[in-house]
C-alpha cells in the first residue's frame, strides 16, 4: 500500500516533468485518490481512429506494481479487443504479461500500439473481430471511423 | 546488540593482544570507546587544523590525528597479511575476518556518500594514497579498513566544519603543486585521469600530493605500454575507479571496495540510480544486485516482493533462476547483515 503510493506519487512527478515529452498522451491523477488516473489519448494517425480522443479509466491495485492496474475504455471505441459496452480493453500486458517495470505512462504508449495494431484473434469485440478475420477491412475501418467521429470527436455545433 | 555487551566485548577482548587477529577485533570494538574522545578531538582539531595543516603528505594523516589507533590499522594490515602469507590451515579463518571486516567498510562509504558529504570522501581517499605509499602491495585492503574508521565516525558536521577550515589552506597549497607541477611535468597527467568530479577541492588537493611520489613511476609505465592502469597494478592511484569492481562483486569488492563506490557514484555507468520499480534511490548493495542475466537491475526490496508474488524478472519476464540467484543472494545476504550489525552498533553507541 505504502510502496504503491510512493510510486504512484513518483509517477505523478515524473508525469509532471515530461508533459511535452509525449504530446498524444494526457495522464491525469484524481484530485482525491492517487489510485484513480484517467488519461486522454490520442488516436494513432493513419487508422480509423485518427483525430478522436479517448478517454481511459485507471484503477489501480494497492499491490500495483506488481499487479497491473486496470484500465477500461471510457469513450465508446469499435476494436476488436476492446468489450463495446465496459470498455474492457484485452492486452497481454495488462493481463499475464505485466511487469512492474511499466508504468501508467507505457501502459498508454501499449494502448495506442494496440489501437493501430488489432489482435483480432482474441476479441472481446465479435462484430469487429469477426470483420478483420474474414478480411472485411474496409468494413472495420469504416465502422470504427464512425464511432470515432461520434464518440471520440468534439462535437460539431 | 547492546552497548553493554560491546564494552564487555571490547574490553575483554582487549586485554590479550598477542594474536594479531584478536587485536584487530580490540582495535574495532575501541572505536565504541573511543568516539567520545573523538569528537572531543574533532573540535580540538577544527582549531588545530587551521595551523598545521600545511605538512604536505602528513596533512592527510594531521587531520585524522588518532594515531595510536591509525597506527594500529596499518599493524594490524601487515599482521593480517604475514599470517595469510603463513597460510594453511590458519588461511581460510583470516580469509573470513579480512571478509567480515571489509564488507562493512563499504557500508559506511555508501551511508557517507548517500550523506553527501564530499569531505568523508576526500578524507579517506587521502589516507588511502598515503597508506599505499607506506605499504604498497595491497593499499586498497588499506583503504578498507581505514574507511571504516573513518567512516565510523557519527560526527560529520564537524567533518565538514574541518574541511570548510582546510580549504583555505588547500588553495594555498594548490598554487604550490602547481609549481611543483611545472617542475616535474609528470604530475601533470594525473589530473586527466582524476576520477571524481564530485571530490571537494580539498581531495584533490591531498590526493595529488600524495600521489606525487609515485608519480614518476606511473609516467613510465603508461608511456611504455601507453595505456591505463590496471586494477591490480601497485602503482594504480587509489583514486583512480575500478571498473572490474562493477562485473563481479564478490573477488574484487575486497580490495577495491573504496574505488568501486566513488565510480559508481561519479560516473554514468548503466546501473540506474533509482529502482525501476519502486523509485527509491538505489544503495551501494543494490546498485552491486544483478538477479537476473537480462541485467535488469532493481532493489532488494522489490526483488523480494517479486520472489513472493510470481517471481519473474519486471526486465525480460522469465521467472528468476534461482540457481545463480541463491549464490549472488549469499553474498548479497553477507553484506546486509554486516551493515545491520554495523547500525545496530552505531545505535548502541549513541
Amino acid at each position: 500500500m505504502k510502496a504503491s503510493r510512493a510510486r504512484l506519487f513518483k509517477e505523478y512527478k515524473e508525469v509532471q516533468r515530461e508533459k511535452a515529452a509525449d504530446p498524444d498522451i494526457q495522464l491525469v491523477c484524481d484530485d482525491s485518490n492517487i489510485f484513480k488516473w484517467t488519461a486522454l489519448i490520442k488516436g494513432p494517425s493513419e487508422t480509423p481512429y485518427e483525430g478522436g480522443v479517448f478517454q481511459l479509466a485507471f484503477a489501480v491495485p494497492e499491490q500495483y506494481p506488481l499487479q497491473p492496474p486496470q484500465v477500461r475504455f471510457l469513450t465508446k471505441i469499435f476494436h476488436p479487443n476492446v468489450h463495446f459496452k465496459t470498455g474492457e480493453i484485452c492486452l497481454d500486458i495488462l493481463k499475464n504479461a505485466w511487469s512492474p517495470a511499466w508504468t501508467l505512462q507505457s501502459v498508454c504508449r501499449a494502448i495506442i500500439a494496440l489501437m493501430a495494431h488489432p489482435e483480432p484473434d482474441s476479441p472481446l469485440n465479435c462484430d469487429s473481430g469477426n470483420l478483420l478475420r474474414s478480411g472485411d477491412i474496409r468494413g472495420y475501418q469504416s465502422m470504427a471511423r464512425m464511432y470515432t467521429r461520434l464518440a471520440a470527436m468534439p462535437k460539431k455545433g | 546488540m547492546d552497548s553493554d555487551s560491546i564494552n564487555n566485548i571490547s574490553s575483554s577482548a582487549s586485554n590479550c593482544k598477542d594474536l594479531s587477529r584478536k587485536k584487530r577485533r580490540s582495535a574495532k570494538l575501541k572505536q565504541c570507546k573511543l568516539d567520545a574522545r573523538r569528537e572531543q578531538w574533532l573540535s580540538q582539531s577544527a582549531v588545530k587544523n587551521k595551523g598545521c595543516c600545511k605538512e604536505g603528505t602528513n596533512g592527510g594523516d594531521s587531520k585524522q590525528t588518532r594515531p595510536g589507533e591509525r597506527d594500529r590499522s596499518l599493524e594490524n594490515l601487515e599482521m593480517r597479511r604475514i599470517d595469510e602469507a603463513n597460510g594453511g590451515g590458519e588461511n581460510g579463518s583470516v580469509q573470513h575476518e579480512s571478509d567480515s571486516e571489509s564488507s562493512p567498510s563499504n557500508s559506511p562509504t555508501s551511508i557517507g556518500l548517500l550523506g553527501g558529504t564530499g569531505s568523508g570522501i576526500s578524507f579517506t581517499n587521502s589516507s588511502s594514497s598515503s597508506c599505499s605509499s607506506s605499504s604498497t602491495s595491497s593499499g586498497g585492503c588499506c583503504s578498507g579498513s581505514i574507511t571504516e574508521e573513518e567512516g565510523d565516525n557519527g560526527c560529520l558536521d564537524d567533518w565538514e566544519a574541518v574541511a570548510d577550515a582546510l580549504a583555505a589552506d588547500d588553495d594555498k597549497q594548490e598554487t604550490e603543486r602547481n609549481e611543483n607541477n611545472r617542475e616535474n611535468p609528470c604530475v601533470g597527467s594525473t589530473p586527466g585521469h582524476e576520477p571524481s568530479p564530485q571530490l571537494g577541492s580539498n581531495g584533490a588537493g591531498s590526493d595529488l600530493r600524495n600521489a606525487k611520489p609515485e608519480c614518476p613511476r606511473m609516467v613510465q609505465r603508461a608511456t611504455g605500454n601507453s595505456r591505463a592502469w590496471k586494477a591490480d597494478d601497485a602503482f594504480r592511484p587509489q583514486t583512480l575507479p575500478n571498473l572490474s569492481k562493477q562485473r563481479s562483486f564478490p573477488a574484487t569488492d575486497r580490495h577495491f571496495g573504496q574505488g568501486g563506490v566513488s565510480w559508481a557514484r561519479s560516473s554514468a555507468f548503466p546501473v540506474p540510480s533509482s529502482c525501476p520499480i519502486c523509485y527509491e534511490d538505489l544503495d551501494f548493495t543494490d546498485s552491486s544486485f544483478l538477479p537476473c542475466l537480462c541485467g535488469f537491475r532493481l532493489c532488494l526490496f522489490c526483488h523480494k516482493r517479486i520472489l513472493e508474488e510470481d517471481g519473474r524478472c519486471p526486465g525480460c519476464r522469465k521467472p528468476y533462476e534461482h540457481d545463480p540467484l541463491e549464490t549472488e543472494a549469499t553474498v548479497q545476504g553477507g553484506s546486509l547483515t554486516f551493515r545491520l550489525a554495523r547500525s545496530c552498533s552505531m545505535i548502541a553507541r549513541s
